[in-house]
């Protein structure tokens, strides 16, 4: 008895190594041939992922090569631990740009020129602004993809219809978002749904709104100037938009969240739900181009334009997030996929699936599916002045600051002088 | 026979310690020399990641000063709490007709994987009452919806005004509700290890003293609790080691967020997040240095045991 079984342990034992082994042999094999496996490291999961493995499809088809994906919302953890552990993916496609700018100081990165065409083929087809993000002391070693707007205030339009108010426009001002919002007040809804909770970045639903009201409030100057560290945080500037932030979150009867503590408790994806209840429990929810996949899920009926639409943030200009994508190496496998991937051929895959807006000027509105996606790509090609946001610009711990800052100026409003100090600090 | 050359117990032993050194050894060694380097582990510092952590100059991202408190926090009350309620519960589950089944109830948390019960106890404590279980009993009763997560409030501010205030640190309402859920995951291991030890106390000493006209209170107080210490500090010392490594509970509940930072999530964040590998060495070594002198009384207490046995 006794023997049988360890006889068998042996040979799982000598089985596992088997494989292994042949595991080893295989992977180095398909190192050798032509094109191989890309090793993509992504935040994506669920849908997004399926839309991502749909645009990779046509270069595995044309190639013979595969992809392989790893996603993880965790992504500048595992990408730290990787480059630090001499294992870095082939291609990276996070958020936040703070991380990159250090790798490619570091010379980590592989230049977009080491690829062939692709330098040239994002320099033609991609705004001036994102390839300067793009780009470190003088080299280009990323372009970006899927990019969101955040200048997008989503509400109800039967609702609006129904009570007679108006969806503000691109000349409207702050002032006029006030008035709406004591309006609708005044009729006896809460005006916003606000919600900053996102488990360790809890407080990031906040910074959009202070750094879209930077911008339109300070202008592109000021904006930029916080970011690269010429104007602190602590500039009257800045506090003027965290106040005007506060002016929102924190009056009393704006919110249903009913001020500070539940903003602070919610969840920002549950934030986009109460203006699309039936009947609406507030009347506006400010928050990325994301937020429409998050209604869509919740309420699966609902129609983009009738049921749920935007309007822009008050003040014209616009903020924006997008996914950077950037390599370790320049494989013939990698480059291939590189170009694909930054091809109007491939992105339009994903943009007819929705969920995804070009960067890429050869991606025309027609791809889009629908008007509020197509009305989304519109507002990020033609905003008067357009932002990359701000705490991915800045990333690492000053970008942590920011979002503790948040969800500190929430509950504590009076300490915002030494708040702001505090983040300035983390500098 | 080969058992008799010198090196044949190193023979047996070399897997073993190869794991060892690679998985313990080194690790240890490393962080502790990249504790005295700067963020990226290149330039020598010196004292300055240590120095860091007592200055607490950016206590917005890395509040180093409230790690060490909550720690400390998590280090007494944690156990404290753990051990009475496992030990007052072994004796009661010990003297009813269902104490298998009541046992059980109590000890099935511990089964439960940590991060899964953490995510659970999320949606227990969420705010919004359609959800939030415990917000909705809270409500019912007249009370109002709390953000048992996120409020940094002292307790007593939430019993007669609510809203943040400015007491002393640790001791704040989302921390609570942190550790109430470590002495739910934790109270069933306590209660069986000090029932195990119930058990093995001879009847005939506790007849002899009811004999003598002694109470129940005098029996627990003056002979159950005697010869039961040595298990209760075995427990006891496990719960404080894993007061002091929490990490798994907070990063998934609130990442360390509201102020509920304890030294494992900070040093993780500081190394992973911010990419500041100094600094995060530094505050593993601190941890490492709390945690030893725990292990060095558990173990000497262990060998002194078998000394006597």
């Amino acid at each position: 008895m006794f023997r049988s079984k360890r006889s068998r342990l042996v040979l799982i034992l000598v089985a596992i190594t088997a494989f292994a082994a042949l595991g080893l042999v295989a992977c180095e094999e398909e190192e050798e041939a032509e094109i191989g496996t890309v090793n993509v490291l992504g935040i994506w999961g669920d849908e997004e992922l399926v839309s991502f493995e749909a645009m990779a499809d046509p270069w595995e088809t044309d190639t013979g090569g595969s992809m392989a994906f790893t996603g993880t919302r965790d992504i500048t953890t595992v990408l730290t631990t990787r480059v630090e552990g001499g294992d870095p993916p082939d291609v990276a496609i996070p958020a936040e740009v703070g991380r990159f700018q250090q790798f490619a100081g570091e010379g980590k990165l592989t230049p977009l020129s080491a690829c062939e065409g692709l330098e040239d083929a994002v320099r033609d087809n991609y705004p001036q602004g994102f390839i300067d993000l793009g780009t470190v002391d003088g080299v280009l070693y990323g372009f970006f993809m899927k990019a969101d707007t955040k200048g997008t205030v989503w509400y109800n339009p039967g609702f609006f219809a129904d009570n007679g108010y108006e969806p503000l426009t691109v000349d409207s001002t702050f002032a006029d978002l006030v008035a709406l919002s004591d309006q609708i007040l005044a009729d006896g809804t809460p005006p916003w749904s606000v919600g900053v909770e996102s488990g360790e970045a809890s407080g990031w639903a906040g910074t959009d709104w202070i750094q879209q009201i930077l911008l339109n409030e300070a202008g592109g100057a000021v904006y930029d100037g916080v970011i690269d560290g010429s104007i602190p945080f602590t500039d009257s500037r800045a506090k003027d938009a965290w106040e005007k932030f506060g002016q929102i979150a924190l009056t009393e009867g704006y919110t249903v969240q009913e001020g500070a503590e539940g903003i602070n408790a919610t969840n920002f994806i549950n934030s986009t739900y109460p203006p699309f209840e039936s009947p609406p429990e507030a009347a506006m929810v400010y928050l990325g181009g994301f937020a429409s996949g998050f209604i869509t899920d919740q309420f699966p009926d609902a129609v983009a334009g009738e049921d749920f639409d935007f309007f822009p943030f008050p003040g014209g200009g616009v903020t924006g997030g997008a996914n950077i994508v950037y390599a370790f190496n320049d494989d013939e496998t990698t480059c291939s996929f590189l170009n694909y991937l930054a091809s109007a051929e491939a992105q339009r895959v994903w943009v007819g699936r929705g969920g995804f807006t070009s960067v890429n000027s050869q991606v025309s509105l027609d791809s889009y599916p629908d008007a509020v996606s197509r009305a989304q790509a519109e507002q990020l090609s033609g905003a008067e002045v357009f932002r990359f946001d701000l705490d991915d610009a800045i990333g690492g711990a000053l970008q942590l600051a920011f979002f503790d800052g948040v969800t500190q100026y929430l509950a504590n409003p009076d300490d915002l002088d030494s708040i702001l100090s505090g983040i300035e600090a983390a500098r | 026979m080969v058992g008799r050359r010198w090196w044949t117990p190193w023979l047996w032993l070399a897997p073993a310690l190869a794991l060892l050194g690679v998985f313990l050894v080194y690790p240890v060694v490393d962080t502790f020399r990249r504790s005295f380097l700067d963020e990226r582990s290149k330039g020598f510092v010196g004292l300055d990641n240590y120095r860091f952590i007592i200055d607490n100059p950016q206590p917005l991202v890395s509040d180093t000063h409230s790690a060490l408190l909550n720690n400390v926090m998590w280090l007494t009350l944690f156990t404290v709490v753990t051990v009475s309620l496992g030990l007052i519960l072994a004796v009661l589950t010990g003297r009813v007709r269902y104490e298998a089944a009541a046992k059980s109830a109590i000890f099935i948390p511990m089964a439960v994987s940590f991060v899964a019960a953490s995510v659970i106890w999320r949606f227990m404590y969420e705010f919004n009452t359609d959800i939030g279980t415990v917000n909705a009993t809270v409500t019912s009763l007249g009370g109002e919806s709390t953000a048992w997560l996120q409020n940094t409030g002292a307790p007593h501010t939430w019993l007669t005004e609510r809203g943040p205030d400015t007491l002393p640190r640790p001791v704040q309402i989302n921390n609570l509700a942190l550790i109430l859920v470590g002495v739910w995951m934790w109270t069933g291991f306590a209660m069986v290890i000090l029932s195990a030890g119930l058990k093995g106390i001879s009847t005939e000493v506790l007849e002899a003293a009811r004999v003598d006209g002694a109470n129940e209170w005098h029996i627990f107080r003056r002979i159950i609790l005697p010869i039961l210490s040595p298990t209760i500090v075995v427990v006891a010392t496990t719960l404080v080691i894993q007061g002091l490594k929490k990490f798994d509970l907070v990063w998934v509940m609130t990442g360390g967020r509201f102020k509920t930072d304890v030294v494992a999530t900070l040093f993780y964040k500081e190394a992973f997040r911010i990419g500041d590998f100094g600094v995060g060495a530094a505050l593993a070594v601190v941890l490492l240095l709390w945690v030893l002198p725990i292990m060095v009384i558990s173990i000497r207490r262990f060998q002194f045991q078998e000394e006597t046995r």
